[in-house]
């Protein structure tokens, strides 16, 4: 590597790890590095400051939907390559585990809108099937909604609760809807971290903390950006789960 | 699905995802989609958005497991480089209007990632510590380290917006990561 070379890409091995060169540019750099070791002694240095930084994103969970449909690819492909034999050692091929009736045709892609509707109908369907996946028992509870169109429903699966909702107007302006927990013997609803704005087609979506047995109400009212500890704001929805 | 495929290393487990195994590949799913999905929602500001790049990631990694290369780095880092790079694929066919506007409808969607955050908090500490190195940089650093890595911006587009020349923008990314690595320690955060 001559003095040149390097001079031509010094500063870059940063930019590099960071994935903020141009394909082109990335392609011509690779060549270099493969060559000069300074160039790679640099990479090696500033790749695991940029390979810790997915950590410093907010850590969430996706959903059961979103890999309900990856793994009915993935196990559709596991059992045509079974069937094509293509060698002789491969494990028991994947069994379709999963009832999926309801399930759009595979080798399908959705639109990233079509994608959010698909996730309801998931959550809807859980619940008109009375079981979910691992056997446990569903139901569903009607929502008492205060706002005209609007509805909501809890979908319940064993100890767990998520409030589903359809047409909600959006809080008013600076607030948000905070979901209350009243626990069952209690006439003082408990805060929940729980805060959400429906998506801009009055769909939202929330995981409602703690166990179903223990609560007798699910509440939501509309708030400051920040939540409370107690209501301030109305209420827009209950749910009896008893 | 048995507890001994739960109980295999990451490295063990590809082996299998290698030959096809559904089941196996399910596990590194289980194991890396949470970090996945937060890499994906970061970049892309909406649920719909990181969904997509999740899904073609996860797919694409079944359908080139063979490329995994265990002396090239962990199961999870060869994971969220994926994820970031079909985010940065997905975020330069979009216009600059468009990533305005996902960045926008983005707000919404984070109240949910505050809940969220609850509820993976075994992670918070690494984060925390990724986060604060992160913080602790200079401001101009910190910015086009975050521009590029999670705007998918390139420092040619960086430079343009900064109005800065292109070798500041690429030294301050240097910098910026050479002092992160060093507050972060050698091995303290595994990735």
């Amino acid at each position: 590597v001559t003095t040149s070379d390097h001079a031509a890409w010094v500063d870059c091995a940063g930019a590099y790890v960071l994935g903020a060169m141009a394909p082109d540019e990335r392609e011509h750099f690779e060549v270099h590095l493969a060559a000069c070791t300074i160039c790679r002694e640099e990479v090696d240095e500033l790749r695991p400051a940029a390979e810790a930084l997915p950590m410093a994103s907010p850590q969430m969970v996706p959903t059961q939907a979103l890999k309900d449909r990856i793994m009915a690819e993935v196990e559709r492909e596991a059992e045509l390559l079974a069937q094509a034999g293509a060698s002789a050692d491969r494990p028991e091929p994947a069994r379709a585990r999963r009832s999926r009736g309801w399930w759009p045709p595979s080798g399908w892609r959705l639109a990233p809108v079509a994608a959010a509707l698909l996730i309801a109908g998931v959550l809807a369907g859980t619940a008109l099937d009375g079981t979910a996946r691992d056997g446990t028992a569903t139901r569903s509870i009607s929502a008492d909604v205060k706002a005209p169109g609007a509805s909501a429903q809890l979908q319940v699966a064993g100890e767990k609760a998520t409030l589903v909702a359809r047409n909600l107007p959006a809080p008013p302006a600076g607030r948000v809807y905070e979901v209350w927990i009243m626990p069952k013997g209690s006439a003082t609803p408990r805060p929940t971290s729980v805060l959400f704005v429906p998506r801009g087609d009055g769909s939202a979506e929330a995981a409602i903390p703690g166990s179903v047995s223990d609560t007798q109400k699910v509440l939501v009212t509309d708030e400051p950006s920040a939540g409370s500890d107690t209501p301030t704001g109305k209420v827009i929805l209950s749910a009896t789960t008893t | 699905m048995g507890q001994d495929l739960r109980s295999l290393a990451d490295e063990d487990v590809m082996q299998l995802v290698r030959r096809g195994d559904a089941r196996a590949f399910e596990v590194i799913y289980d194991r890396h989609s949470p970090a996945a999905f937060s890499l994906a929602y970061r970049m892309m500001g909406t649920r719909a958005g990181a969904e997509d790049v999740t899904q073609d990631a996860f797919l694409s990694m079944w359908r080139s497991g063979a490329r995994y290369d265990r002396a090239r780095g962990s199961v999870r880092t060869w994971v969220l480089g994926i994820v970031h790079n079909r985010a940065i694929d997905a975020l330069r066919r979009a216009t600059v209007h468009d990533r305005r506007r996902a960045g926008d409808e983005g707000i919404e969607e984070r109240f949910e990632a505050r809940e969220r955050t609850d509820v993976e908090a075994a992670r918070h500490e690494e984060a925390g510590t990724v986060r604060r190195a992160l913080d602790s940089l200079p401001a101009d650093q910190c910015q086009v380290i975050e521009l590029a890595y999670f705007g998918g911006f390139t420092h040619t587009e960086i430079a343009d917006m900064l109005d800065a020349p292109v070798g500041t923008v690429k030294g301050r990314m240097r910098l910026g990561l050479r002092k992160m690595r060093s507050q972060l320690g050698e091995g303290q955060v595994a990735v």
